[in-house]
C-alpha cells in the first residue's frame, strides 16, 4: 500500500486517470480497511459535479428509514448524503439519515466483510468435532462445494429423518429475505420458531382483549400534527432519540416546543427527556404493571364527577367491559372486576401507591401526580414504546395501558390517544399514505406447522421436545401440546442473527453444539455465522438491483444498484435458486419470474394517498418506453410521478401541512384511506376487554404461565423481587442488580457492531448508577463481570447519575466473544444474562433480567474499537 | 470583511453524532480523527440528573492562533474569512495543534501532516451547507455570517463562553452557541456514552 501512495505522488495524474487506476490496483482490498489517505487525496473538491449520486439501500431494523444517497465516480463509492429532495420544514420535513446509515459506506467496503464460501476445517457429514463450532479455523471452499454440501445436508436429513428435523431460523414474513424459507417450503417444509420480539407482549394481548389495532402500523396513536394539540405526553418506556431515530426525536421537539409537557417514566433518564426537559420518574424495570395499577388506585380513589372529575365514566360505559361490577360480562364472576382488584376489595391488599412504590420504585407522590395528570380534561398523550412489554410475565401490561387511557377518556379524539408509539410509527401514528406494490410472487405455505417460541427455542433443541402453541405471527394461539423434535440441521437464512438475539444464548450454543450440520448466509461473521459449519457470503443491498424500503407513514424510498457484488458474494435469491436445482425444484416455483419483473411489478403497484385523503391511487406513471427499457411484462398507467424521476430521485413524501386531509385520530372513525391496513382490524369501540376470559384462557392453556382475565401484578421470572434472598426483609440475594438493555445508537440490533467510526463514537459502556458503583469498588473505566443465572459477560463500567440504583444498563446488541476456557464472554451480549423462559403467551422477556455485578480481576478488557476486525481471507 | 461560522443550538442536540460521522465520511476519516467532535456532559445527582451536548468543529477564529504559530503559512485566513489548511505547505510540526485552545487541527500519522475542518468550503462555493448542517436530525446547527446568524437568532442568549471552551478573548471564534441553561454551571463531568 505505502509503495503505492509514494507512486503516486511523484506522478502528475489528473484527478480521474488517478481514480481509475486506484480502482483497478485495490479492486482485490476494501478501499476503506486499508486506510483512507489514498481516497482522501483523490476526493479533495469532488463537489458532486462529478459522479453519479445514487439511492442506496438503507435497510436495516432501526425502527426507521431514511434517505441515504452514494456518490459513485468511476465505480467507487467516495461519499454519501442525506435528503436535499426538497427544502425542509417541519410540516415537509427531509428524511435524514443517522450515523448508521451514513456509515453504511464503512460497512459495505469493510475489510470483514466475508468474501468467499468456507466451511469450518472440523465438520464432516454427521457434524464432525461439534464441540469446536464458534473456535475452529475457517476453509475456503467455492460456491460449487459449498452449494453441494447445503444441499447433500438437506437431502439427506429430510430423507432419514424427515422434514421436521430442518429447523430454519428466518423470520418469515419479515423484509424480503425468505428466499430461503420459499425453498424449504417446497421441499417439504422444516420447523420455525416464532416470538414476541420487538412487540413483547403487545404482539398476541391487543387481539386477545378486543379489536385493537396491532401495534404495526401504528394505527393506535394520533399522528404528528395531532399530537401538537396534546398537554402532557407521557412516555412510559419511550426512548426515541434512541430507539426511533428517524423523524421522532424532531416531532417530539416540535411537540414540546408547541407547549407539550413531558412525562418520562422509564429506568433511565434518557436523551430524549433531556431533550425535551421532561420530567422522569424513575421506575425499576419490569415493574410498570405496579406502577399503573397503583396509578389506576389513585384515580379511582380521588375521583369525584363533580368536584374533582379524573374518570371519564360515560367513555368506560360506552366502550369497556368489566371495569367495576355492574359492566362484567353476564357469564362472568361480578367479583373479578378490576376496580374491585384495585382496591383490594376481595383479595385484601388495596393497590395503593404505597404499595406500588415498594415494588416499582417510583415515589407515592409521583404515582399520584401522574393519576391527577391523567384526569379526563387534561389533553393526554398516553404513549409507550415496546420496552415495558418485553418482559416476563407482563400480558396484562398492554390491556393496563388501555385501561388507563379508557379511565382517561384518552382516545378517540383531538389531543388525546393512548397507545403505543415506536418504530416509524412513533408520534407519528396512522395508516400509510404510501404503499410500495407487491412483487406478484404468490404466497407460500409452510407444510410442516411446527412454531416454537424464541424464547425457549434453544432449549427445544437441546431437550428433543417443546410444547406446540401455535405461532404468534398471526396466530393461531393453541392450548399447549408436546411434541418431540429432533432438530439435525440449522440453517440461517438471511434475516436475523438469532444466535445472539434471542433468549438464553449459552444454550443457543449448546444447541448449536448439539446438531449435526449449521449453514448461515452472511455479510461479516456475525455470531451465528461463527458458530456455523458453513458460511455462505451474501451481497449487501447496495450490490442488489433496486428495490423499496418503508418506515413512516409519510415516505416510500426506491433504491438502486450501488455497486456489483464485491468478492465472491451472491444474493440470497441465487443461493436459494441454485439449491433448488440441486434439491430437484423448478427454480421457477420459486421465482416464476426474475428480479427486475419482481422490481417492476412493486413499482406498477404502488399507491399513494389521493388529494381528499379518502382513497389510494397509483404513484408510478409508466410508459411504453420504461416497460420496452426495462424489458419486462407490464402496462403503461398515469400515476403521480414518473418512473424515471422517482428512481433519481430515490424518495416520494406525501407533503403534509396543518388541517390537511391526511390527519389521523385514534380510535375515532375508521378513515377510508387504509392502504396495507384491513378495516375490520380497526377498532371496535365496544369491545376493550378490560375483563376477558377468552384472554385469560388462550394464555393459560399455553402454559406458560398464568394470567387472570383483568390486568393484576404478576411477580415476573426474574425481576425485581427474585433480586431478594429476603423480600419481607428486604435482604438482597446472590443476584442483586436488574439488568436493562436499551436500545443503542451504535447499532440497529446486532448489525454495524463492527463498524470502527461507530465503536468510536459509541463505545458501548455498562451504566451504572455512581453510588451503586463506588459501593462495589467500580470506577469508570473498569472491567466489570456481570453474572446472571444464565451466564457471564463483561464491559467496561460507565459511572452515571442517570440510572436508578440497583438497575445497570447493558446496552443492547454487542456481538459476543467468548472465552471458551472461562465461558466468560468478553463482548457483553445481553443474552449471555437473560435466560431461555417463556411466559404467557411465550414472551421474550429482555428488560427482566438479574445479575451480579463485581470489578473483574482478570485481564481487562480493550475498547471495541482496538479489538481486532473478523477478516476470515 | 464579515466573518463566516456555525452557530449550534446546544437545546436541540440529542447526542447522536450523525454531524460527526457525516464530517468523517466527506473527509474520509480514520478513527482518531474527527473534524467534528460531539462529546456529553453530566451535572447533578440522582433523581435529579441533567445532560448536554456539544458539537464543535473549527470555529474559524477572527484571531486564528493556529495561523499565527504557523511557521510554513499552511494554516492560512482564505478569502471568505474561514480558516484554511494547505496541505502542500504542511511540514506536519504540530504548532497549530498546540496553538488552538479547541482542539480542531489533529494530526494524520498517515500524512505526515495536520487537517481540520474546512468548514466544507468547497461544497459552500457550489452552495451546499457544511455536510455537517444538513445532516443534523434536529436541525441544531447552521454556518453563515456571524453577523446576519446573530440577527436570526436574536434574543436566544448567544454565547462563545463556556465552562467546557477556552475563554473566547484568546482566538475570538465565530461561533454562536445558544446554551442549555445547564452548560453554563461549572460542577460538569464528561461522559463517554
Amino acid at each position: 500500500m505505502a509503495s503505492f501512495i509514494n507512486k503516486v505522488n511523484e506522478l502528475n495524474l489528473s484527478r480521474r486517470s488517478f481514480l481509475k487506476a486506484s480502482a483497478v490496483a485495490t479492486a482485490s482490498l476494501p478501499l476503506v480497511g486499508c486506510g483512507n489517505s489514498l481516497i482522501k487525496s483523490a476526493t479533495e473538491n469532488v463537489t458532486g459535479e462529478e459522479g453519479e449520486w445514487i439511492t442506496a439501500a438503507c435497510w436495516h431494523n432501526c425502527g426507521g428509514r431514511c434517505l441515504n444517497k452514494a456518490l459513485v465516480v468511476d465505480g467507487i463509492v467516495v461519499r454519501q448524503k442525506t435528503d436535499d429532495t426538497h427544502m425542509d420544514s417541519p410540516e415537509f420535513p427531509q428524511q435524514r439519515a443517522c450515523l448508521r446509515g451514513r456509515s453504511q459506506r464503512q460497512q459495505v467496503f469493510g475489510a470483514d466483510r466475508l468474501k468467499y464460501p468456507m466451511k469450518r476445517k472440523n465438520w464432516a457429514p454427521g457434524g464432525g468435532n461439534k464441540e469446536l463450532r464458534g473456535q475452529d479455523e475457517w476453509v475456503r471452499i467455492s460456491w460449487e462445494e459449498a452449494l453441494d454440501i447445503v444441499a447433500s445436508e438437506l437431502k439427506r436429513n429430510i430423507q432419514e429423518h424427515g422434514n421436521r428435523s430442518i429447523f430454519s431460523t428466518l423470520e418469515f414474513g419479515s423484509l424480503a429475505n425468505s428466499e430461503i424459507a420459499k425453498l424449504l417450503t417446497l421441499v417439504g417444509g422444516c420447523v420455525t420458531h416464532s416470538g414476541t420480539r420487538s412487540w413483547g407482549t403487545w404482539k398476541a394481548t391487543p387481539r386477545l382483549i378486543g379489536e385493537i389495532p396491532e401495534p404495526m402500523p401504528g394505527l393506535q396513536i394520533n399522528d404528528r400534527f395531532d399530537l401538537l394539540n396534546c398537554k402532557t405526553v407521557i412516555m412510559l418506556g419511550a426512548n426515541p432519540a434512541w430507539s426511533a431515530i428517524s423523524g421522532t426525536p424532531y416531532y417530539t421537539r416540535l411537540a414540546n416546543e408547541a407547549g407539550a409537557k413531558f412525562i418520562f417514566i422509564d429506568p433511565f433518564y434518557n436523551d430524549t427527556a433531556s431533550l425535551v426537559d421532561g420530567e422522569w420518574i424513575p421506575v425499576r424495570p419490569a415493574t410498570d404493571t405496579a406502577f399503573l395499577l397503583g396509578v389506576a388506585y389513585v384515580m379511582i380513589t380521588t375521583d369525584d364527577p363533580v368536584t374533582n372529575p379524573i374518570i371519564d365514566w360515560e367513555f368506560l360505559k360506552a366502550n369497556t367491559v368489566g371495569f367495576d361490577e355492574e359492566s362484567m360480562p353476564e357469564d362472568a364472576d361480578p367479583k373479578d372486576n378490576f376496580k374491585d382488584y384495585v382496591l383490594g376489595t376481595y383479595d385484601g391488599v388495596p393497590k395503593t401507591p404505597e404499595w406500588a412504590s415498594k415494588i416499582c420504585g417510583a415515589k407515592p407522590d409521583q404515582i399520584r401526580y401522574l393519576a391527577n395528570e391523567l384526569r379526563m380534561h387534561n389533553k393526554v398523550a398516553l404513549l409507550t414504546a415496546y420496552a415495558p412489554a418485553r418482559n416476563k410475565n407482563a400480558d396484562n401490561l398492554p390491556q393496563l395501558v388501555m385501561t388507563i387511557g379508557a379511565m382517561g377518556g384518552h382516545m378517540g379524539k383531538s389531543g388525546h390517544c393512548t397507545g403505543v408509539s415506536s418504530n416509524a410509527n412513533a408520534f407519528n401514528g396512522g395508516p400509510r399514505l404510501v404503499q410500495p406494490g407487491g412483487d406478484g410472487i404468490p404466497p407460500y405455505k409452510n407444510p410442516v406447522d411446527d412454531s416454537i417460541r424464541d424464547a425457549v427455542m434453544w432449549p427445544a433443541i437441546l431437550d428433543g421436545e417443546y410444547s406446540y402453541v401455535g405461532s404468534l405471527d398471526g396466530g393461531p394461539f393453541l392450548p399447549a401440546e408436546r411434541r418431540k423434535l429432533d432438530i439435525k440441521v440449522i440453517y440461517n437464512g438471511g434475516v436475523g442473527n438469532s444466535l445472539q438475539s434471542r433468549d438464553g444464548m449459552n444454550k443457543g450454543i449448546k444447541a448449536y453444539r448439539k446438531v449435526d450440520f449449521v449453514v448461515t448466509h452472511a455479510q461479516f461473521l456475525n455470531t451465528q455465522a461463527k458458530y456455523s459449519d458453513v458460511v455462505l457470503p451474501v451481497t449487501t443491498w447496495w450490490e442488489r438491483l433496486g428495490g423499496f424500503l418503508t418506515g413512516g407513514r409519510e415516505t416510500l424510498f426506491m433504491y438502486s444498484q450501488v455497486v456489483k457484488p464485491l468478492y465472491e458474494a451472491k444474493d440470497d435469491a441465487w443461493v436459494a435458486e441454485e439449491l433448488a436445482k440441486l434439491l430437484g425444484v423448478d427454480p421457477k416455483k420459486l421465482y416464476p419470474f426474475d428480479e427486475k419483473q419482481q422490481f417492476f411489478n412493486k413499482i406498477a403497484g404502488s399507491t399513494v394517498v389521493t388529494d381528499d385523503g379518502k382513497g389510494m391511487e397509483p404513484l408510478v406513471t409508466i410508459t411504453n418506453e420504461d416497460i420496452a427499457e426495462w424489458g419486462v411484462q407490464g402496462k403503461p398507467q398515469k400515476g403521480r410521478i414518473g418512473l424515471k424521476e422517482l428512481q433519481k430521485k430515490g424518495v416520494y413524501q406525501v407533503e403534509r401541512h396543518a388541517n390537511d386531509n391526511f390527519g389521523y385520530i385514534a380510535f375515532s372513525d375508521p378513515p377510508a384511506a387504509v392502504a396495507g391496513a384491513t378495516q375490520e382490524k380497526f377498532f371496535d369501540k365496544s369491545k376493550i376487554k378490560i375483563y376477558s376470559k377468552e384472554f385469560e384462557d388462550t394464555i393459560n392453556a399455553m402454559g406458560f404461565s398464568k394470567i387472570r382475565g383483568i390486568p393484576t401484578y404478576i411477580e415476573p421470572e426474574d425481576g425485581y423481587e427474585k433480586t431478594f434472598s429476603d423480600w419481607d426483609n428486604q435482604i438482597k440475594g446472590e443476584f442483586p442488580f436488574q439488568v436493562m438493555n436499551p436500545h443503542y445508537l451504535r447499532r440497529s440490533h446486532t448489525v454495524f457492531d463492527n463498524i470502527r467510526w461507530l465503536q468510536e463514537a459509541w463505545p458501548s459502556p455498562l451504566f451504572i448508577n455512581e453510588n451503586d458503583a463506588k459501593a462495589h469498588g467500580i470506577s469508570t473505566g473498569d472491567t466489570v463481570l456481570l453474572t446472571s443465572p444464565h451466564g457471564q459477560t463483561l464491559r467496561t463500567a460507565l459511572l452515571t447519575q442517570r440510572f436508578i440504583p440497583g438497575v445497570i444498563g447493558l446496552p443492547h446488541g454487542s456481538w459476543p466473544d467468548i472465552d471458551e476456557k472461562t465461558g466468560i464472554d468478553t463482548g457483553g451480549a445481553d443474552n449471555m444474562l437473560c435466560g431461555a423462559i417463556s411466559t404467557g403467551q411465550g414472551t421474550s422477556g429482555w428488560n427482566t433480567a438479574i445479575c451480579n455485578i463485581e470489578k473483574y480481576k482478570g485481564t481487562p478488557l480493550v475498547p471495541d474499537v482496538q479489538r481486532p476486525q473478523r477478516i476470515i481471507f | 470583511m464579515g466573518y463566516q461560522g456555525f452557530y449550534f443550538n446546544m437545546t436541540r442536540c440529542i447526542g447522536c453524532k450523525t454531524c460527526q460521522i457525516a464530517c468523517k465520511d466527506r473527509n474520509d476519516q480514520d478513527i482518531g480523527i474527527n473534524f467534528r467532535l460531539v462529546k456529553t456532559f453530566e451535572l447533578g445527582l440522582y433523581p435529579n440528573p441533567s445532560i448536554y451536548h456539544y458539537s464543535g468543529a473549527c470555529n474559524h477564529c477572527a484571531n486564528p492562533k493556529c495561523v499565527e504559530g504557523c511557521p510554513t503559512g499552511a494554516m492560512y485566513v482564505a478569502d471568505d474569512g474561514t480558516v484554511q489548511h494547505d496541505k502542500n505547505k504542511c511540514i506536519g510540526c504540530r504548532y497549530c495543534i498546540w496553538n488552538c485552545p479547541y482542539g480542531a487541527p489533529q494530526f494524520i500519522p498517515e500524512l505526515g501532516k495536520v487537517g481540520k475542518c474546512d468548514s466544507c468550503k468547497d461544497l459552500r462555493e457550489n452552495g451546499e451547507n457544511p455536510v455537517c448542517v444538513d445532516a443534523c436530525i434536529m436541525r441544531a446547527l447552521e454556518w453563515g455570517d456571524i453577523e446576519e446568524l446573530r440577527a436570526r437568532h436574536a434574543g436566544e442568549e448567544l454565547t462563545s463562553e463556556l465552562p467546557i471552551l477556552a475563554p473566547p478573548h484568546i482566538t475570538n471564534p465565530s461561533l454562536l452557541i445558544k446554551p442549555k441553561k445547564n452548560a453554563r454551571l461549572k460542577e460538569y463531568q464528561e461522559k463517554e456514552m
